[in-house]
């Protein structure tokens, strides 16, 4: 962790899942490699990887706390976490309006526009064709 | 105190099919990276009343909490505290609004706050959200479409 030779931009490093869901952990507070491992379904070599990528993009500083190794969001990082996390909202905003608008109320005038997949279909799923 | 997350947007449907999207199908369009599992076909389950749960289940059976309801007045909002993914304990507040406007439309006022207790990212939070939330969603719209 010791490079800090920087990546472009820090939403190359946000490109990842498990990068955003470490980013959306360390959000809250700060973490060891053990207690992100515990919380993600990736091994502690990973999530080691992921820390690297993520404290080269300017995200994720680490500090020694007694016998622990405490990883939390650098000030910019912070902001990046804040605007990743109004990208979620507007990607539950552009999802929520594309299904209410094409679907229809169930009690009444149940007609063919309804959708009958209620489950979550792939992430691609809200694309058109 | 550290300002809440806004964002709003209208939809063209009444509020009540507006509302029942929101907490009766949230499983057909929440998107599934958002999900603690990322399982395709998990259920996600609003309980209808205050102090109902809101919880992820997958196929397999497994459920994840992502918080409880406070507020339950349909077709008018809702409010719930939200720790998908964390601890209870570090719960912010999500209040959401179904605003009836003219011509079967209408408008979502998302407000997503409780910042102050999360005492790590709080600061730059308060410094950069002054922009507000308005201009978020139509990138988005737009790449949906495409």
């Amino acid at each position: 962790m010791k490079a800090k030779r920087r990546i472009a931009d820090p939403f190359d490093a946000l490109g990842n899942q498990y990068r955003r869901d470490i980013v959306e952990l360390l959000a809250r507070k700060p973490h060891s490699v053990q207690e992100i491992a515990d919380q993600l379904p990736i091994s502690r070599p990973a999530v080691s990887r992921h820390l690297s990528v993520l404290n080269r993009a300017g995200l994720v500083s680490d500090e020694q706390v007694g016998a622990r190794r405490l990883y939390r969001l650098d000030e910019p990082g912070a902001e990046a976490a804040r605007r990743y996390l109004a990208q979620v909202w507007g990607n539950v905003g552009v999802r929520f309006k594309l299904f209410a608008e094409n679907t229809r109320p169930r009690k009444r005038s149940r007609g063919p526009r309804e959708l009958t997949a209620l489950r979550t279909a792939g992430p691609r799923s809200s694309r058109g064709s | 105190m550290i300002e809440p997350l806004r964002i709003s947007f209208e939809v063209a449907c009444p509020p009540d099919h507006a509302f029942e999207t929101w907490t009766e199908r949230a499983s057909a369009w929440w998107p599934p990276q958002h999900t603690v599992s990322h399982q395709p076909g998990a259920e996600i389950v609003f309980e209808p009343r205050p102090g109902g749960r809101i919880f992820e289940r997958t196929p397999q059976g497994e459920e994840f909490e992502w918080g409880e309801i406070v507020r339950w007045d349909p077709p008018r909002g809702l409010s719930y505290r939200w720790h998908i993914a964390t601890d209870p304990a570090n719960a912010t507040e999500v209040e959401i609004v179904f605003r009836e406007m003219p011509g079967s439309t209408t408008r979502i006022e998302i407000e997503h706050g409780g910042w102050d207790r999360l005492g790590e990212i709080g600061q730059a939070w308060r410094d950069a959200n002054r922009a507000g939330w308005d201009g978020v969603l139509p990138p988005y719209a737009e790449a949906a479409r495409s």
